[in-house]
């Protein structure tokens, strides 16, 4: 049991914003240290193989929301049922990691319902992003982060600044690693995988 | 067999029909031996677990978070049903009742690879009319991947069956028709059959139409107005039970229609006071333009008062015209209104009704709903068994 499954909403060529840019520089390198399998929002469903992982890829059920947080709740049942195929098909994972809140939301499904460790990596977050005074979006995405961060076995950051962004805005009870290479991840994965 | 019942609504928190009818659904499987988990709402005011008459909840409360709609709302509820999940010991089958549980029905399906049944009880469509924005077009979608998800689709009506077969684009073979139960106890209340004035269903010298339901569009209760203007010289007088959006209108019609003195408003009443209100009722009046089943029709036929219905959805499948009840043209008031003269007109058709739609409510009975619902449920853990698609056995959960 030394597999990882990863859950995004983006990756190339399936591209909205920087997330994907950023796990294309990492997941195939730290496909080399420990074996990937990747869901990931596409056109339609079907898995494949793509910079050495094995990509689940899941289209889109539902079209039309009437905002941003609905969309998402429907995109991670979508999450959950490809990360569910991965699961079911492979003995090895033991561990989920997702993608900031727009698919962690799959994440603690997953690492709820199969009883495995969830890691979150987090790039921005929705008290850095919204500015004062916050709307009901805003909180709601809020409450969905600190839900999700709190499910969270460790949080994975880049910097030290969103460390302690982190530990003051959301109050994590896991631990929270700076990680700024494949192998540190890969460090933050052995103290489950062994 | 283990059944895992997902729902909004439960008692003690209740919306509209639809927690009653899980409630009664749950009850009386487990009366005939299976074993059932209800994943429900809580606002804490409720156990978050308990076992009551053999049915097990398991309760979530959404308002944990905040949301900036109904529609997240519905989706927060539904995100903790799948966190609660991993609290219910095993469960062999999935039942999911509306959009409203369908985001937990469908993520549970997946992760346990166990077989998914959906009771639609309305649609957005056919609430709507059409589906006019974004949220009722979500809802409306939601429907569509339940509906397609599911292994199996239960609905109340041939009319539904159609509505789920055209606005969903369910196959018919996939869609099973289980009336929905009626327990006649809930208006037994020991009070005593129908109040007999000189004239049957005359309280006080005085007749009066009842009609109970949401004051909404759907519902029809303006046509019942606009009756009562033209039925004005023949004394009958209206009660109108329940609260809805349209109350203000409908008030102010009635008193620009001068029938202050014959249509009474009289919002949301307990179970007793209905049953006394249906006992001291002439005639039930149902006009709706839009509905699924027509369970009043029924409580009033229990009651012992004749029932006038339109002639649409489940209503039309309850009541037939001039046996166990009156019809007339959906949206049409003065159909209603000669529907109701036909009724003070003909006083021997008055017990002819009443006996014929106390005779209706066999058909409707609660152990006979859970005894039909059972044998699909082994239509399809039938099928499920004999197919390839199952968890993983290093993954799957008892």
């Amino acid at each position: 049991m030394s597999n990882v499954i990863h859950l995004s909403w983006e990756y190339p060529p399936w591209t909205v914003g920087d997330l994907s840019r950023r796990l294309k520089a990492l997941l195939p390198a730290l496909n080399s240290l420990v074996p990937i399998s990747l869901v990931v929002r596409a056109d339609r469903d079907g898995t494949t193989q793509m910079d050495g992982m094995k990509v689940f890829k899941v289209g889109t059920s539902v079209r039309t929301s009437p905002n941003f947080i609905a969309y998402s709740q429907a995109l991670n049942i979508e999450l959950a049922r490809g990360g569910s195929d991965a699961i079911h098909g492979d003995p090895g994972i033991a561990l989920v990691h997702a993608h900031d809140w727009i698919s962690s939301i799959a994440g603690t499904y997953l690492a709820s319902y199969f009883r495995m460790p969830l890691i979150i990596s987090v790039y921005s977050t929705e008290a850095m992003r919204a500015r004062p005074p916050l709307n009901v979006l805003n909180r709601g995405i809020y409450d969905l982060e600190h839900y999700c961060f709190q499910k969270a076995e460790a949080l994975i950051v880049e910097t030290e600044g969103m460390k302690s962004h982190l530990a003051e805005q959301y109050k994590p009870p896991g631990r929270v690693e700076v990680c700024s290479s494949p192998e540190q991840i890969h460090g933050v994965y052995r103290r489950w995988l062994g | 067999m283990r059944v895992l019942m997902l729902s909004w609504e439960y008692p003690p928190h209740l919306v509209g029909g639809l927690g009653r009818h899980v409630e009664n659904l749950s009850r009386h499987l487990a009366a005939q031996g299976e074993e059932v988990t209800v994943m429900t709402f809580t606002d804490g005011s409720s156990p978050p677990k308990e076992t009551v008459e053999g049915v097990n909840m398991i309760r979530v409360n959404p308002y944990t978070m905040r949301y900036p709609d109904f529609t997240t709302w519905v989706q927060g509820l539904n995100m903790l049903m799948v966190e609660g999940a991993s609290q219910v010991p095993g469960f062999d089958i999935i039942h999911a009742h509306d959009w409203l549980s369908a985001y937990a029905g469908i993520t549970l399906k997946h992760m346990a690879r166990k077989p998914l049944l959906a009771t639609i009880h309305a649609t957005e469509m056919g609430r709507r009319g059409t589906l006019h924005n974004d949220t009722e077009r979500h809802i409306h979608e939601m429907e569509w991947w339940l509906g397609f998800e599911a292994w199996r689709i239960i609905c109340c009506s041939n009319y539904m069956s159609g509505e789920i077969a055209s606005n969903l684009g369910c196959p018919p073979g996939k869609i099973e028709v289980i009336p929905n139960g009626f327990d006649p106890r809930l208006f037994n209340t020991g009070l005593g059959g129908p109040v007999k004035g000189e004239d049957p269903g005359t309280d006080e010298g005085t007749k009066t139409a009842l009609f109970v339901g949401r004051l909404v569009h759907e519902k029809g209760p303006h046509l019942l107005i606009k009756a009562a203007s033209i039925l004005k010289e023949r004394g009958l007088k209206f009660n109108i039970v329940g609260e809805g959006a349209m109350k203000p209108y409908l008030e102010d019609m009635s008193r620009k229609g001068g029938l202050r003195e014959h249509v009474r408003f009289l919002g949301h009443v307990s179970d007793l006071e209905l049953s006394e209100l249906y006992r001291r009722s002439y005639a039930c009046v149902f006009p709706s333009l839009y509905e699924p089943f027509g369970i009043v029709a029924l409580e009033a036929m229990s009651a012992g008062v004749p029932v006038v219905v339109s002639k649409t959805g489940g209503l039309d499948e309850i009541v037939e015209d001039g046996v166990n009840g009156l019809e007339f043209t959906p949206g049409s008031a003065e159909s209603l209104a000669q529907a109701i003269q036909r009724l003070l007109d003909e006083p021997a058709l008055y017990p002819k009704l009443v006996e014929n739609g106390k005779a209706s409510l066999g058909k409707y009975s609660w152990p006979l709903v859970a005894e039909r619902t059972r044998s699909i449920y082994r239509s399809v853990m039938d099928e499920y068994e004999r197919g390839g698609w199952k968890p993983s056995p290093l993954r799957g959960r008892p």
